[in-house]
C-alpha cells in the first residue's frame, strides 16, 4: 500500500509553491519578482478526490506559503500545508490529520527584458522538501498506509526553470521541473518530471484608465511523468503519466490576489496500483506586506 | 495683539508652502499589473523625503512627490525601481521643491 505518498505530498507542494506574485499561474511558479524586503503570504484551501484500488481518498488541505524578496531578482519561499486525509475502503474508514512536509526553495530571475507595459523573464528555481509531516500514524487497524499519512517520510529535492511573458492584456507562463526523492525504511518515491503552462487573460476592466484591479480568466495545463516507487529495491506498479486541464479565475488588486481553479485530469495513463485523481480544486488568497 | 494676529496669519500662509515638495514623473518598464505596482510604491516610499507615490499601471507612469525642499537623485530612484524588480526608463523632474 506504499502508493505514491511522495508525489501526493509533492502535488500539494506544487499547488502551494505555485505563483508568488501578480497575475501568475495558480498551480505552479512564475518568474515575476518579489520586491527586495517584501513579504508575500499565500493560503489555499485544497480539495482533492482520488481513487485507489479498493477505495477512495478524500483530501482536504490548507496550503500556507511565505515568500521573501532577498533582492529584486532573488526570492526565497517556505511552504507548510495542513492536511486532512481520509481513506474509504469497503466498510473501513481511516483518517490522518496534521502538518504536511515543509518545502523550502529559492528562485532567481536570471534574465529579463522589460518594456513599457510588458516583460519577459526567465527564472531557475531549486529547493527541498523535508519530511516534517507524520509518516508513522496508526489506528485500530495498524499503521496507516503511506497515501494517508500527512508526511511522505522522505527527503526530496527539485529544480526547474520558469519563463514568464506578461503584458497588460495577458500573461503566459511555462515551467519544467524535476523532482527526485530519497529513501525511508526501504521506500523510495519515484522521480517526477513535469511540464506546466498557464495563460491568464484580462477580462476586466476593458479600459486601463486608473485601473486598480484586474480580473483574469485562467487556463492551465500540466503534464507529469511519475516514476515507479520502489520498496526494498523492488519496483512497484505505481507511477505513470498524468495530464490535467485547469480553468480558473483571478482577481488581482494592489495588495491582494483572490483566485480559484479546478484541475481536471484528461489523461491518466497509470500503472495498476497508482492512485487516480478525480479532480483537484483550490481557492485562496495572496497578499503582500 | 494686531502684531500677533499678523504673525499667526503669516505663519499660516507659510505652512502650505513649506509642505509642497518636488514632483517627478517616472516611466517604469516591465510593470503590467496592479500587484506589481505595490512593490514599486513600497520601494520608492522608502526613499528619504518621499511624501507620496502614485502608480498608473496602464501607462507605466509613476508620480512621486517629496516633502519640503527634498529632491530625489536619479541613481537612488533607479536603484529603488531595480529593488522592486523593474527597470526605470525615464526620470523626469516636473517641479522643484520649495
Amino acid at each position: 500500500m506504499k502508493r505514491r505518498a511522495g508525489n501526493v505530498a509533492a502535488g500539494f507542494a506544487l499547488l502551494v509553491v505555485a505563483s508568488a506574485v501578480a497575475a501568475a499561474p495558480i498551480t505552479f511558479n512564475t518568474a515575476l519578482p518579489v520586491g527586495e524586503g517584501e513579504f508575500i503570504g499565500r493560503h489555499q484551501v485544497i480539495v482533492r478526490e482520488r481513487t485507489v484500488p479498493g477505495g477512495e481518498v478524500h483530501v482536504r488541505a490548507l496550503g500556507n506559503a511565505l515568500g521573501y524578496g532577498v533582492s529584486g531578482r532573488l526570492a526565497v519561499f517556505g511552504v507548510l500545508p495542513v492536511i486532512d486525509r481520509e481513506l474509504e475502503a469497503g466498510d473501513a474508514t481511516r483518517h490522518a490529520h496534521g502538518f504536511g512536509d515543509l518545502t523550502l526553495f529559492g528562485r532567481y530571475t536570471a534574465w529579463r527584458r522589460d518594456e513599457r507595459g510588458r516583460t519577459l523573464r526567465l527564472a531557475p528555481f531549486a529547493g527541498v522538501t523535508a519530511p516534517t509531516g507524520a509518516d508513522d500514524e496508526s489506528d485500530a487497524l495498524g499503521r496507516l498506509p503511506r497515501p494517508i499519512q500527512t508526511g511522505s517520510g522522505v527527503w526530496s529535492g527539485f529544480g526547474g526553470v520558469v519563463i514568464t511573458r506578461q503584458t497588460l492584456d495577458w500573461q503566459a507562463d511555462a515551467q519544467i521541473a524535476y523532482r527526485a526523492s530519497g529513501t525511508d525504511e526501504g521506500y523510495q518515491a519515484g522521480d517526477e518530471l513535469r511540464f506546466d503552462a498557464s495563460l491568464q487573460y484580462r477580462v476586466w476592466p476593458r479600459s486601463l484608465a486608473r485601473a486598480d484591479a484586474f480580473g483574469y480568466a485562467v487556463l492551465e495545463t500540466g503534464w507529469a511523468r511519475e516514476g515507479r516507487d520502489t520498496v526494498g529495491g523492488a519496483s512497484t506498479a505505481t507511477g505513470g503519466v498524468r495530464v490535467t486541464v485547469s480553468p480558473g479565475v483571478q482577481w488581482v488588486g494592489r495588495r491582494w490576489v483572490i483566485e480559484g481553479i479546478v484541475q481536471i485530469p484528461v489523461v491518466q495513463n497509470l500503472r495498476s496500483t497508482a492512485a487516480e485523481d478525480d479532480y483537484i480544486a483550490s481557492a485562496g488568497v495572496r497578499y503582500s506586506f | 495683539m494686531d502684531r500677533l494676529r499678523t504673525w499667526i496669519a503669516a505663519a499660516a500662509l507659510m505652512l502650505p508652502a513649506a509642505a509642497i515638495g518636488a514632483e517627478y514623473r517616472l516611466y517604469v518598464d516591465g510593470l503590467a499589473c496592479p500587484f506589481c505596482a505595490y512593490g514599486i510604491e513600497k520601494q520608492l516610499g522608502k526613499l528619504d523625503g518621499v511624501e507620496d507615490v502614485h502608480v498608473e499601471v496602464g501607462n507605466g507612469l509613476v508620480r512621486v512627490v517629496t516633502r519640503g525642499d527634498r529632491e530625489l537623485r536619479e541613481t537612488d530612484v533607479r536603484e529603488a525601481v531595480e529593488r522592486a524588480g523593474f527597470t526605470l526608463d525615464r526620470f523626469d523632474p516636473v517641479k522643484a521643491g520649495s
